[in-house]
């Protein structure tokens, strides 16, 4: 049944080999508003996951819902990976303008001073407004994260995919981004889908909780009894 | 637990063989590809050893009685039409420095066309941008203009549009599209994975991938490939010129006709350090590009007259 504000997993397989899952079988619905925080040990298929929800990768088997469609509209979807995908010699407006334009233009209208007040927005709400120049290369690995932070939030996406984006930051600037990132999701009522190694932070941001174990993903959080208390 | 371990030391277990071939395998394929290479010499020549031994007395002679000294009068001013510079500029009417201006602008025109050309069949061509039906097609189209040497390219021209510089720009043109084509998708295949993933999953469409992605991110390796390019083209440009394309070539081509050894080898000796001298241009335009400025650099002519190692152990003496 297609439902156009979650986003559903249905027996869904991912991996790069047919007779090698990653994560087999699995079923999930995420729901509109929803922080959703996935952990687990290295190499058992989170990041798979999140490249699978953003359609870089096709599931194995089973089928992958984002908002009714197959996959994800033109800026219905950001994606931070864990090296970031920033542009290194472009400038920090450069790499929001991004973000932004995929949001809020169309594919050959790339001028909008809509996408220039949102990536201004974006890029003064991560604290970067004196960096606005500064080519990506030049910054610490703090504030790359920041821009990639930044990215996201000028296009306001429907899903933001997330891998482990608030590594490398000191723990003012991390509480700063997370409760940006959280006022979005909150106030558009977006879906959030982060990998997070620190339970302890992960079950402070996210509503529910899952750990990907024995190619399965398990939710831990709420728990069961919490959910009928 | 103790089975894995088990498994794992009979794999790893060295056998004295392996243990030699792990060693000097990497030797031993050199050594190998060298005998094959003397071997193939040794057929093509059919034995015929001899002319190696004998070519550094011909080569002595030759240098002797034909090239040395060079004749320095293609730096005077040619008889015709007369010399209107002053003095200390006479030498811009010589043959050698009309060459030499003819031969920079026609690999300075034929590299920005060829640039601007081969890009976009290069976005077409590079595999993590477009599906093989695509790129494929753009590689051998591609390939095609490269397969053509300049030289080739340039007689052809000659015959469409006769003597002179033009025939040199298009010939230089299309190899140019050719052969920085092909670098260009190089270095687009090069641009990491994590920045398309970030555009593909944001919804950019092929043409803001290409113009907003790619270029900034390779725009240091491209800009580098340009300026190789125009090296390659000012020294290409003597070769085209002796068959009319214009250029330095074309006085070389004419001396050579009538056996005036010496007044080529002055050219060549012109050329050299016109090539000297753009080594060094594009070395200091390369060096703005670079991600990470290396402190201490030597100066930058020390590389013209040392090599680079000598100069930093000179350096730290100093220091």
């Amino acid at each position: 049944m297609a439902d156009d504000t979650s986003v559903i997993g249905h027996d869904l397989s991912v991996g790069y080999e047919r007779n090698n899952e990653l994560l087999a079988n699995i079923s999930f619905e995420f729901k509109a508003g929803e922080i959703i925080a996935i952990n687990g040990a290295s190499g058992i298929g989170k990041t798979t996951l999140l490249r699978t929800l953003a359609g870089l990768l096709n599931p194995l088997s089973g089928e992958v819902e984002i908002f009714g469609k197959s996959k994800g509209a033109r800026g219905e979807i950001g994606y931070i990976p864990q090296r970031l995908g920033l542009i290194r010699h472009a400038s920090v407006y450069h790499n929001v303008m991004l973000g932004a334009k995929a949001g809020h233009t169309s594919e050959w209208f790339p001028f909008s001073s809509k996408c220039k007040v949102l990536t201004i927005e974006a890029i003064e709400s991560v604290g970067l407004s004196h960096k606005l120049r500064t080519p990506i290369r030049k910054l610490s690995g703090g504030q790359q994260r920041r821009v990639a932070v930044a990215r996201t939030l000028a296009q306001k996406p429907r899903l933001i995919l997330a891998d482990e984006f608030l590594a490398e930051l000191d723990e003012e600037t991390l509480n700063a981004v997370m409760q940006k990132v959280l006022d979005y999701v909150r106030e558009s009522n977006a879906i959030m889908v982060l990998v997070e190694h620190d339970f302890e932070r992960a079950t402070q941001m996210a509503d529910r909780l899952f750990t990907a174990e024995d190619n399965k993903l398990v939710e831990i959080f709420p728990m069961e009894d919490e959910v009928n208390e | 637990m103790n089975d894995y371990r088990e498994d794992h030391e009979l794999e790893e277990k060295p056998t004295p063989l392996l243990d030699i071939w792990y060693q000097w395998r990497w030797p031993a394929v050199f050594v190998a590809l060298g005998v094959l290479a003397i071997f193939v010499t040794h057929s093509t020549i059919e034995g015929n050893w001899q002319k190696l031994f004998d070519s550094p007395r011909n080569v002595q002679t030759f240098f002797r009685e034909s090239l040395w000294p060079p004749d320095w009068s293609v730096l005077e001013p040619q008889a015709y039409p007369v010399c209107e510079e002053p003095d200390f500029l006479q030498f811009t009417c010589s043959t050698a420095w009309i060459g030499v201006i003819e031969t920079l602008k026609i690999a300075f025109v034929a590299t920005i066309f060829g640039m601007l050309i081969s890009y976009p069949i290069a976005l077409l061509a590079a595999e993590n941008l477009s599906p093989p039906s695509v790129s494929y097609p753009a590689r051998a189209f591609l390939a095609a203009f490269r397969s053509l040497p300049s030289i080739l390219w340039a007689i052809l021209f000659v015959i469409m549009v006769g003597l002179g510089p033009m025939a040199g720009i298009m010939a230089m043109t299309l190899y140019t599209v050719g052969y920085l084509g092909k670098l260009q998708y190089e270095a687009i295949e090069g641009v990491a994975k994590p920045q398309l993933d970030a555009s593909r999953a944001m919804g950019h469409g092929w043409f803001e991938r290409s113009f907003g992605v790619i270029l900034p991110e390779s725009a240091n390796n491209l800009i580098s490939q340009a300026i190789f390019m125009f090296e390659y083209n000012f020294r290409h440009g003597t070769v085209i010129g002796i068959v009319g394309a214009g250029g330095i070539g074309y006085y070389i081509n004419l001396y050579l006709e009538f056996l005036q050894y010496d007044k080529v080898f002055a050219y060549v000796i012109v050329i050299f350090i016109v090539v000297l001298i753009l080594d060094l241009v594009s070395k200091i335009v390369r060096s703005m590009f670079k991600d990470d400025k290396q402190p201490n650099m030597p100066p930058w002519w020390t590389g013209l007259f040392l090599p680079a190692g000598l100069t930093k152990k000179l350096l730290k003496k100093k220091d």
